[in-house]
């Protein structure tokens, strides 16, 4: 009998309601370099069992890593559930039974990440970078589920490359990923690095940037870091939680009507790809976000319960939240875009995103990895020490423009796997340190 | 027994590489959140595992959670070609250490019972609805660490650490008008320190903060003098001077993410500020969040100073940092997990007190600002144009402390806010936090604080 089965039924025998295992084993390689040489490969290999489970409404869940722990923590998490409180958000998790068909990839593409860094480097160096920082991911993993109601596993996984290339104090950034369906020989590191490397070299005459309300291109990374920090909003926990500017506008306009926004983990050219959620829903492409309309919150069984809807394959049994968000592409190019702009700026990056009020969404966060000035359509000019500091509410209403062209965003924490066009953003309000 | 197989891996490792170590780590955590008067979920997760490091012509390292010899060193011979392809080497050796320590309890968290959990959740929560916060989560955790340390040169060290931390946001809305506030505590001890933090009070005083701000005027742009209170000059010294000392940021090592510093390329000491400026990192300090007698690299750690009078002083090392600067390791290598990598990384960290009372550094101020805590706040990837947004702020006329005002922002840069500090008071207060770092993101606890100090003639707005 598997370690999943054996925790399984030893719950069972403990008079659990619900339960639902998830158990994920990977094999995960990471090279990581900077100055333009190798820093430090790291190689894991890791199996986790996540253990939740649930009597009427008192709930808990447990973590545990190998079958000598079996006994020990379904005895803790039996007296846990004995003892902790009701939980009267609590509906269940997902009782249907679900048919999941052939799901994940039966392997992922092996690839020399030391090869694919150094053809990165190499890209950056030929556009004239003086160096370069970076790393590359080859994820395999493959989850195994099984609820009260369903079992499922898919193999999965993917690869990352990411290089921010530096000229003087200038710089610039590429971070795409690649889902279980990428192909050997198929990621063209030289060319990621060239374009990094470009950025960098063109912005290295730097100038103080100015406070006030500019037309802003955003590239699919700041846009992809806007919409991952604000994609809990679009949770229902949130919006239960009284903390999130979108509570209170399902079905009213909440962005200008060439915005649409899905969540989308069924596209498996992203490492966002999920073909389930925790509690074994099969995921499917949610419009959250319709063309400006608010069309539905991200919703697991319990918090579809709650709220009078469907789940919609996002759970987190307790908090709902985004696999793979993506932006629908428009018409026009990133080239017409950048051509069109009268006085404006063209940012490709940012980080450290921080809200000072959620039901608002009032944020800040800080441009970096390319910031340039656009008048009558060529860049004119590189800029620093500017900020972004509006709300996503005011961001998501002037868009006025998205490209057709797309990039699988992914960086560090602050971009979550993502598909996303550049955008225009019409009166955003920069502000500066003084 | 988890963890027995450490010194076979040294023993083997040292064979096949010019350096290794090996450090096994388990986890064992809990945590319990209430969410708006509803008991929302219990926790309780074990992770434990293997890193192990080896040094030939490149560097490598294997994480493995196996507790089978035979499974572990197949992971081992793995790993060892990768260590033969070109790379940066450079590690710091030191003279063998066999040490062991543990933090203290006095309130044990193996002896704290659920309800006593749930209990700390659940009054705080129901005390915040009572005082008229219309939002609210509650998060309490625990953590005990088991660690053991070993390298190829003979150093082994042994810790078992406990940890206790408290976590809120909060938000009130009337009329329209909504203000939010969270807060972070946390202590290398037992839950005694919760009892000593004297929540109730701050929670009480919090939530009158924030009621107040909800009819409060915006502050007129323009130049003013500013006294900052410790959670602001907590996380200054965390953010613009900790951050850029850690010297794998300055040598370019976190480029791609966390960034390099405004001091890369800098002759030392570079002038950051006014003489009235020090500040210190110090992970000896006991009950501290951030507290360790060793680091995860197995050095001893020790107090350093990263700002001395208004200049650079020290870095914070790590072994792979100090053999690139040429220096002895100071104790700044940490790891979050046992399958992290140990980076350059604070512990307690903050301004270090002047001799002033905190009532001279208001006499002296005509037309200024008392911002007392921070609500949102950033800063760019070399540490330098930040923003901190007042939480609980006021305007200062004449020595005296005026009427509140909204959110007022300074949006300044690291050598001007400490240029602009021209005294520091007695007092000092610290906060905590999870530092975040690396990739993958390791937060690491840590506590920032300092004294009030008085800034002249910054602009906010």
């Amino acid at each position: 009998m598997e370690t999943v089965d054996r925790i399984y039924e030893k719950l069972s025998r403990m008079g659990m309601d619900e339960i639902v295992i998830n158990e994920v084993s990977s094999d995960i390689e990471q090279l990581r370099f900077s100055l333009n040489s190798r820093d430090l490969l790291n190689q894991w290999y890791e199996n986790e069992y996540s253990v939740f489970t649930s009597r009427g409404r008192r709930m808990a869940e447990v973590t545990l890593k190998s079958e000598s722990e079996i006994d020990t923590k379904l005895n803790e998490l039996k007296n846990m559930i004995d003892r902790v409180p009701e939980n009267p958000s609590f509906f269940g998790i997902n009782p249907a039974k679900q048919y999941y068909g052939n799901v994940g990839s039966p392997s992922i593409a092996d690839i020399d990440l030391q090869d694919l860094c150094e053809s990165a480097i190499n890209g950056a160096v030929e556009a004239g970078a003086e160096r370069s920082a970076g790393l590359a991911y080859l994820v395999k993993f493959k989850h195994v589920l099984k609820t009260s109601y369903n079992e499922a596993e898919y193999s999965g996984g993917g690869a990352e490359l990411v290089i921010r290339s530096f000229s003087g104090t200038s710089t610039g950034q590429e971070s795409l990923h690649f889902g279980p369906a990428f192909k050997a020989g198929s990621i063209d590191a030289e060319s990621i690095g060239r374009s990094a490397g470009e950025m960098a070299v063109s912005g290295k005459d730097i100038s103080q940037g100015e406070e006030g309300r500019f037309k802003v291109l955003m590239s699919p990374y700041l846009i992809g870091n806007i919409i991952s920090s604000s994609s809990e909003f679009l949770s229902y926990y949130a919006v239960d939680s009284g903390m999130s500017c979108f509570a209170g506008k399902l079905g009213y306009r909440v962005s200008s009507d060439v915005f649409t926004l899905v969540d989308d983990p069924l596209d498996m050219t992203g490492v966002g790809y999920r073909p389930f959620d925790d509690e074994g829903t099969p995921t499917r492409s949610n419009v959250l976000i319709e063309n400006g309309i608010l069309k539905k919150y991200m919703q697991s069984y319990s918090t579809g319960k709650k709220s009078g809807y469907e789940t919609t394959g996002n759970a987190g049994i307790i908090a709902p939240a985004a696999w793979q968000m993506r932006i629908e592409s428009g018409k026009e190019s990133f080239r017409d875009m950048i051509a069109g702009m009268k006085d404006g700026l063209f940012i490709n990056n940012a980080w450290y995103t921080r809200y000072q009020d959620y039901k608002n969404g009032i944020f800040s966060t800080v441009p970096r990895d390319g910031v340039f000035r656009i008048h009558n359509g060529e860049i004119t000019g590189s800029v620093s020490g500017i900020r972004i500091s509006d709300s996503v509410t005011g961001i998501l209403k002037n868009i006025s423009g998205v490209s057709n062209e797309t990039k699988n965003t992914k960086w560090w924490e602050e971009i979550q796997p993502s598909i996303m066009p550049y955008v225009m953003v019409d009166s955003v309000n920069i502000s500066r340190s003084f | 027994m988890a963890g027995e197989l450490i010194d076979q891996i040294i023993s083997y490792t040292s064979g096949i590489s010019n350096f290794s170590d090996a450090r096994f780590m388990s986890v064992g955590s809990k945590g319990i959140a209430y969410r708006n008067g509803e008991f929302e979920g219990m926790e309780s997760s074990d992770t434990s595992g293997y890193a192990i490091r080896l040094v030939n012509d490149s560097m490598a390292f294997v994480y493995t959670d196996s507790e089978d010899w035979t499974e572990v060193r197949s992971k081992i011979d793995l790993l060892l070609p990768k260590t033969r392809r070109h790379g940066k080497n450079k590690i710091s050796e030191i003279k063998p250490v066999k040490a062991s320590w543990k933090v203290d309890q006095k309130k044990k968290i193996e002896d704290m019972s659920i309800e006593e959990r749930i209990e700390i959740a659940r009054g705080h929560d129901k005390l915040l609805d009572d005082l008229g916060a219309t939002v609210r989560m509650n998060f309490i955790g625990d953590k005990k660490i088991s660690q053991h340390y070993r390298d190829s040169d003979g150093t082994a060290i042994d810790a078992e650490i406990s940890r206790v931390s408290y976590y809120y946001v909060f938000g009130v809305f009337e009329n329209g008008q909504f203000e939010q506030s969270t807060g972070q505590f946390g202590s290398s001890s037992g839950y005694e320190y919760l009892d000593s933090l004297g929540l109730d009070e701050r929670l009480r005083s919090e939530v009158r903060a924030l009621r107040e701000n909800l009819s409060a005027p915006a502050l007129k742009p323009g130049k003013y003098d500013l006294i900052v209170g410790p959670e602001i000059s907590g996380i200054v010294a965390h953010e613009s001077c900790g951050h850029p000392t850690e010297y794998d940021r300055i040598i370019g090592r976190e480029g791609a993410l966390a960034g390099e510093s405004f001091l890369t390329g800098k002759e030392f000491p570079y002038r950051i500020g006014s003489d009235a400026v020090s500040v210190i990192d110090d992970p000896t300090m006991k009950m501290s969040y951030g507290f360790y007698e060793y680091d995860d690299e197995g050095i001893r750690a020790r107090k350093r100073y990263l700002y001395r009078k208004g200049y650079t002083d020290e870095f914070i090392l790590n072994r792979e940092s100090a053999a690139i600067l040429g220096k002895e390791p100071n104790g700044g290598g940490r790891s979050s997990s046992w399958n992290m990598e140990p980076l350059a990384r604070m512990s307690t960290t903050y301004i270090e007190p002047g001799e002033h009372e905190i009532d001279e550094l208001f006499e002296g101020v005509k037309n200024g600002v008392y911002m007392k805590s921070f609500t949102e706040w950033n800063i760019d990837d070399i540490r330098f144009n930040e923003k901190y947004v007042g939480k609980e702020s006021y305007l200062v006329e004449n020595g005296k402390v005026k009427g509140r005002i909204r959110r007022p922002t300074l949006e300044t840069n690291t050598i001007k806010f400490y240029s602009s500090i021209d005294a520091v008071a007695r007092d000092l207060e610290f906060t905590a936090g999870s530092c975040g770092k690396g990739e993958p993101m390791q937060g690491v606890d840590v506590w920032m604080g300092g004294p009030h100090a008085r800034l002249r003639d910054i602009y906010l707005k």
